[in-house]
């Protein structure tokens, strides 16, 4: 009796800590969502993409795919660096000519990037999973941190939950404290206004795509990491996720993407653990379902939201 | 320009077609049909050389009753459209007594009604979709089906590795759902526990819930009819959650970033052909292959050289009536009566279907190692 509660508190405490580190992921994406949508009111259907290009890079970059490799960490501060940057590309070649543009002219401009980044990785990387090198990610990551019975949480599983904890605490920092935060808060509140009150729209907006693209491609080396897998299309699912997950949180606010990761992670996780893997993204989006038909605008929706 | 170097290759292709044919006039011809160019045309290289090498042998042995044979190759990009052409063009062929052919079971299946429509017999080498046998009276098989294997792993998982508790993932398909129905078919009939059976998509990359779960349920195993690009990954993730049982899958495992991923090591998977299991004649083969291919063969080769193997037994006793053929195919219908090939002893069931033998392969320090335990 007492062997089968333990075993079953061992199995809920594994399936949580796996939920978790889903929901961290997933929030991170989430964030570069409801971020763009917050400042710019478009739903850049390209952010899956870029974080596909965030773990593509990092893969080529370990691995030697241009020729040469490079150490760890140099290799992931570069890749989220050229994902911030691919960011304010995409913006100032793709959305920037449309910003006067009726919404839905810039929506399907967002939904022709994406398919052409993804169209692009194919003709770069090719359309198999290709796994990261064993020599060239850090030993200790797919060693236990804790080993509690059954449960086994890995340094991965650590490194992925204090990442996103540190780079959420950082974003609220500088969404609250820096002239940029506040600038970007004052051009979600009213674009025109802050326009005339001498702030500089575009160079803000610059600044959202960077941000945002950036913890993306942070998310996807994460990702990339945590299954070992990197592919074309990983983009595209995760990107639908992550959108899910910023409108159960009501887009355009930071901590509902944030929550709205989280749940829609544990969602998954505990619908594919306790009822059966066939049904577990149908349970996550019944979840996100249930929470907009009882509060349309998500979590955190529009009256008391704190856009960013 | 273009259109002028299409009808100078065309010229070219007839006239080389019609001296071989006004050269060798007394040849028995056997068609060999299969991708030998597109994207499936390194499955199609070992029917190919397969096939040379059995006509070879042949030829040097005398030929049939002093008639020297002569494959024929027919290209069709494992493409079902692609297969049904050249279908038509051997069946139009009153020379051609058997095909040997085709690869892909969805090329076979287009090429099928052809061949029973001008009652002429085939053997594929290698199609393992389960309908085939039972859809014409006319095509028989020299490798085993889908539900082959799942039966077949059911025994060996039960027999040789004497498994009690097997829990199962499944991609959702035709190919996978297959193979898990006949595993746990098979179970059933031995005692052998399946603990549960989870499904995939073939876009699911995270297995942890599932995984989690069976974790506490302490399986032996855990059988993955599916597909290698998911299957690499559902056996990293199980290790890092520290599971520590065998895993195991059908052909469809059989892919070279198994070999890539240490957490693989000691997957099983089945396969028609081993180069090193059997006896002398295994090894001879294995031999030639080697020096005139300067490759090892796989089991695409094995099966191939076998199937022509048959179709020349067919014709030296039959000669070239279509329908003395076929009965004779048909009549090989016991283990006394098997043709004794290089990847055993092949007989027909009232399907054409054949009942041989599958063997196990291992991933060994990063290379397909065969099992020490085969299933007798």
């Amino acid at each position: 009796m007492l062997a089968a509660i333990l075993e079953q508190s061992s199995l809920f405490l594994q399936q949580l800590v796996n939920g978790i580190t889903l929901g961290s992921i997933y929030a991170l994406i989430a964030v570069g969502y409801t971020m763009v949508y917050g400042v710019i009111q478009l739903i850049n259907f390209a952010h899956g993409e870029i974080y596909m290009m965030g773990a593509f890079l990092s893969f080529s970059l370990l691995s030697g795919f241009f020729g040469f490799g490079l150490p760890f960490g140099l290799a992931v501060v570069l890749s989220v660096l050229a994902c911030a940057l691919a960011g304010v590309l995409l913006d100032i070649v793709a959305y920037r000519p449309l910003r006067r543009a009726p919404r839905l002219a810039a929506l399907i401009t967002a939904i022709g990037m994406s398919i052409f980044l993804q169209n692009l990785a194919l003709l770069i990387w090719g359309g198999q999973i290709q796994a990261f090198p064993q020599n060239s990610i850090p030993v200790f990551f797919s060693e236990p941190a804790l080993l509690l019975g059954d449960v086994v949480i890995s340094w991965l599983q650590v490194v992925i939950l204090s990442t996103a904890i540190f780079l959420m605490l950082a974003l609220h920092l500088i969404v609250h404290y820096t002239r940029i935060g506040r600038a970007m808060r004052a051009i979600s509140q009213d674009k025109t206004a802050a326009a005339l009150m001498g702030v500089n729209v575009d160079r803000v907006v610059s600044y959202t795509f960077a941000i945002g693209s950036g913890l993306g491609g942070v998310a996807g080396i994460l990702v990339g990491l945590y299954y070992n897998a990197v592919y074309p299309t990983m983009g595209y699912f995760a990107g639908i996720k992550a959108f899910a997950a910023a409108v159960l949180g009501g887009i355009g606010s930071i901590p509902g993407a944030i929550l709205g990761g989280g749940i829609l992670g544990l969602a998954e996780v505990f619908g594919g653990g306790y009822i059966s893997s066939s049904y577990s993204n149908g349970i996550a989006y019944a979840v996100m379902i249930l929470v907009i038909l009882v509060k349309p605008t998500g979590l955190f929706g529009r009256h008391q939201r704190d856009k960013a | 320009m273009k259109r002028l170097l299409m009808l100078l290759a065309a010229g070219f292709f007839l006239t080389s077609f019609f001296s071989v044919s006004l050269i060798q006039a007394e040849t028995i011809k056997i068609p060999v049909a299969s991708p030998f160019t597109g994207p499936l045309a390194s499955f199609g290289e070992g029917v190919k050389n397969g096939a040379l090498l059995k006509a070879e042998e042949i030829n040097a042995g005398g030929g049939i009753n002093g008639q020297q044979i002569e494959i024929v190759l027919g290209d069709e990009l494992c493409d079902p459209k692609e297969a049904a052409a050249v279908a038509t063009r051997f069946a139009s062929d009153p020379k051609v007594a058997i095909v040997v052919g085709h690869l892909c079971s969805s090329a076979t299946l287009a090429a099928l009604p052809i061949y029973k429509e001008a009652g002429l017999a085939a053997i594929t080498p290698a199609s393992t979709n389960p309908e085939i046998g039972k859809s014409s009276p006319y095509y028989f098989r020299n490798v085993y089906k889908d539900d082959f294997q799942g039966d077949f792993l059911a025994r060996y998982a039960k027999k040789v590795r004497n498994f009690k508790k097997i829990a199962i993932f499944y991609e959702v398909n035709d190919y996978a759902m297959g193979l898990k129905d006949a595993f746990v078919r098979q179970a059933k009939k031995l005692g052998l526990q399946v603990i549960g059976a989870e499904a995939y998509m073939s876009e699911t990359i995270d297995f942890k819930a599932s995984l989690s779960k069976f974790k506490m349920m302490r399986p032996d195993a855990i059988f993955i009819p599916g597909y290698a690009p998911q299957a690499t990954l559902l056996i990293s993730q199980a290790r890092s959650l520290g599971i520590k049982c065998a895993f195991f899958g059908a052909d469809g495992l059989d892919d070279e970033i198994m070999l890539k991923n240490p957490a693989a090591d000691g997957l099983f998977v089945t396969t028609p052909f081993l180069v090193d299991r059997g006896g002398v004649m295994v090894k001879d083969f294995v031999e030639r292959y080697r020096q005139k291919f300067a490759i090892e063969p796989n089991w695409f080769a094995a099966n191939t050289y076998d199937a022509v193997g048959l179709a020349v037994a067919a014709i030296a006793a039959a000669g070239l009536d279509r329908e003395k053929v076929r009965a004779y195919l048909a009549g090989i219908s016991s283990e006394e009566k098997a043709y004794q090939g290089i990847t055993g002893a092949t007989y027909f069931d009232e399907n054409g279907d054949c009942l041989k033998a599958a063997f196990v392969k291992v991933v060994k320090n990063g290379q397909w190692v065969s099992a020490e335990e085969q299933l007798q």
